[in-house]
C-alpha cells in the first residue's frame, strides 16, 4: 500500500454501484453500540449482504472489517443501511480503493467508471494502486463530525448533498462520496 | 507532549466505547430491537403482599419490523384470583423517532403505546397493564447512552377500561395514572472484549414511580437488577422491587421479584 495520508472523498455516483476492483475492503466504525448482542445484531445484519465476503469484528473499538467479494457489485449505502436497520449508525467508513491512473483534477474530483469522486484533501494529482481513503459524507460519520466537515469543506455541494458535474445537476447523498 | 495527550485519548475511547448497557429489566429502553429481528421472552413474577404470595408468568414475542418500529405482543397467566389461569395479553408499539448517534454517547427518543385487556377484577388504584388492568397507554423514552454508563427516562399514562361487571363492591375502580421512571444501567463484565462468546454482566438501578391524579395517591419504588447475556444472543435478568415511599393502597407489585429468560433470533424474518 502507498504510503500516502488519508484521502477525503465524496464520491458522486452516477451508478449506485461500485465494483469490487475499485474497493476490496473496508473498516466499519459503528457508533452508538451499547452491548456485545448489538455488536452480534450488527454482524449479522451485515452478514445478509451478498458482495460481502466475511466480517471480522474488533468488538473492543467496535469496527468491522469487511472483505468484499471479487467482481461483485458493492453498495456502501446499503452497508450504512444494514448498520442502521439493526439500530445503529456508522461513525466512519475507511476503504482501500484501487485506483488506475486516475486524475484528480485542480478542483478535486475525479471520474471512474462513471462515479465522480471529490477529494477533500487531494488536487491535481493521479492517483495509481491501493489508496486507503475514509467517506465523510454524510450517513458515514458521526452527526458532529459531519458539521465539522460541512463548515471546512468549503463546498456547497458537501453541506446540500447536490453538485454540479459537466452542466449537469446531481443529487447524490446520502452516499456521494467525499473521500478523505 | 500534544501527541501522548491525544493517543491517551484515543485509548479511553477505544476502551469505553460500547460498554454501557441499556438494556433495562423493569422498563424498556427507547430501542431494543433490530430490524427483521425476533425476541422471545418468559417472565415470572412473584408477588409477596396480596395476601400471601402469588405469582405470575409472562409469555413475549418481539418483532422487529425496521429500524424504528417495533412491537411486543405478552400473554399473562396467574394464580392471583385462586387458580392458575390466563388472564389476558397485551400490544405493545413503539416507534423511535429520534437518534443521535456519536462515538462514545447517543440519545434516542421513542414514543410508545400499548393496550391491554385483563379479566381481573380491580384491588387497587394502581393500574398495571401488564396482567393486572384492561386498559391502554402512550408514554416517551429517552434513553442517553454517557460512555460506561446509560441512562433512561420513561413518561406515561395510562387510562384503565370501565369492568363493571367484575367489579367488586367497595374495591377502588381506578381510571387513569401517571407513571415516570428512571434507569440506569453499568456494565461490569468483560473489562476487554475478545468475542461474541463472552459473558456480559450488568448492573441496573431503577426509580419506578406512578400518581394516581384523582386521589393524589403515588408510590416511588427503588429496583434494582442483575443481568447476563450470553452468546451475544441470551439474556437473563434477576430483580427485586421494593417500594420507598408512597400511600396506594393494596399494591401487588410492592414487593415483587421478577426472573426473565430472553432469547435473540436476529435477520430471521424476510
Amino acid at each position: 500500500m502507498k504510503a500516502i495520508k488519508i484521502f477525503s472523498i465524496i464520491m458522486l455516483f452516477f451508478a449506485a454501484n461500485v465494483s469490487a476492483q475499485q474497493i476490496s475492503s473496508a473498516d466499519l466504525q459503528v457508533t452508538g453500540l451499547t452491548c456485545s448482542m448489538c455488536s452480534n445484531a450488527t454482524q449479522k445484519s451485515l452478514e445478509t449482504l451478498n458482495f460481502i465476503s466475511s466480517v471480522k469484528p474488533d468488538l473492543n473499538k467496535n469496527i468491522f472489517v469487511l472483505t468484499f467479494k471479487k467482481d461483485a457489485n458493492i453498495n456502501l449505502d446499503l452497508v450504512r443501511k444494514k448498520v442502521q436497520d439493526a439500530g445503529f449508525s456508522v461513525g466512519g467508513l475507511t476503504a482501500n480503493f484501487n485506483f488506475n491512473q486516475v486524475k484528480i483534477d485542480d478542483k478535486g474530483q475525479a471520474v471512474v467508471d462513471g462515479n465522480v469522486y471529490r477529494f477533500v484533501n487531494a488536487k491535481s494529482k493521479t492517483l495509481n494502486g491501493t489508496v486507503k481513503a475514509s467517506i465523510v459524507d454524510k450517513n458515514f460519520i458521526s452527526g458532529a463530525a459531519f458539521k465539522k466537515q460541512a463548515a471546512t469543506a468549503n463546498s456547497d455541494a458537501y453541506a446540500s448533498g447536490t453538485g454540479v458535474v459537466n452542466g449537469k445537476k446531481n443529487t447524490y447523498l446520502p452516499f456521494s462520496s467525499f473521500l478523505r | 507532549m500534544k501527541k501522548v495527550f491525544v493517543l491517551a485519548l484515543m485509548l479511553i475511547g477505544a476502551y469505553t466505547n460500547g460498554f454501557a448497557q441499556e438494556l433495562y429489566v423493569f422498563t424498556e429502553p427507547a430501542s431494543n430491537m433490530p430490524t427483521k429481528s425476533i425476541g422471545v421472552r418468559i417472565t415470572n413474577e412473584g408477588m409477596f403482599n396480596n395476601p400471601g404470595f402469588v405469582s405470575r408468568t409472562i409469555p413475549e414475542v418481539m418483532i422487529g419490523f425496521n429500524k424504528n418500529l417495533m412491537m411486543h405482543a405478552q400473554g399473562f397467566m396467574s394464580d392471583m384470583d385462586g387458580k392458575y389461569r390466563l388472564e389476558g395479553g397485551s400490544l405493545y408499539a413503539k416507534y423511535r423517532f429520534l437518534s443521535l448517534d456519536e462515538a462514545q454517547s447517543h440519545f434516542r427518543a421513542s414514543a410508545f403505546g400499548r393496550i391491554s385487556t385483563s379479566r381481573r377484577p380491580t384491588y387497587s388504584r394502581d393500574i398495571n397493564l401488564e396482567g393486572d388492568n384492561s386498559g391502554v397507554q402512550g408514554g416517551l423514552i429517552f434513553t442517553q447512552l454517557l460512555h460506561k454508563l446509560a441512562l433512561s427516562s420513561t413518561l406515561g399514562y395510562a387510562h384503565a377500561f370501565e369492568n363493571y361487571d367484575r367489579q367488586i363492591a367497595g374495591m377502588p375502580q381506578p381510571k387513569n395514572i401517571f407513571s415516570y421512571s428512571l434507569s440506569s444501567g453499568y456494565l461490569v463484565l468483560p473489562v476487554v472484549y475478545k468475542d461474541y462468546k463472552q459473558p456480559n454482566f450488568n448492573v441496573y438501578l431503577e426509580l419506578l414511580g406512578k400518581t394516581d391524579p384523582s386521589s393524589g395517591q403515588s408510590y416511588l419504588d427503588i429496583a434494582p437488577a442483575i443481568q447476563m447475556i450470553l452468546n451475544s444472543t441470551t439474556r437473563i435478568d434477576l430483580g427485586y422491587r421494593f417500594q420507598a415511599a408512597g400511600n396506594m393502597d393494596n399494591r401487588y407489585t410492592k414487593n415483587m421479584y421478577l426472573l426473565r429468560a430472553e432469547f435473540n433470533f436476529f435477520n430471521v424474518l424476510k
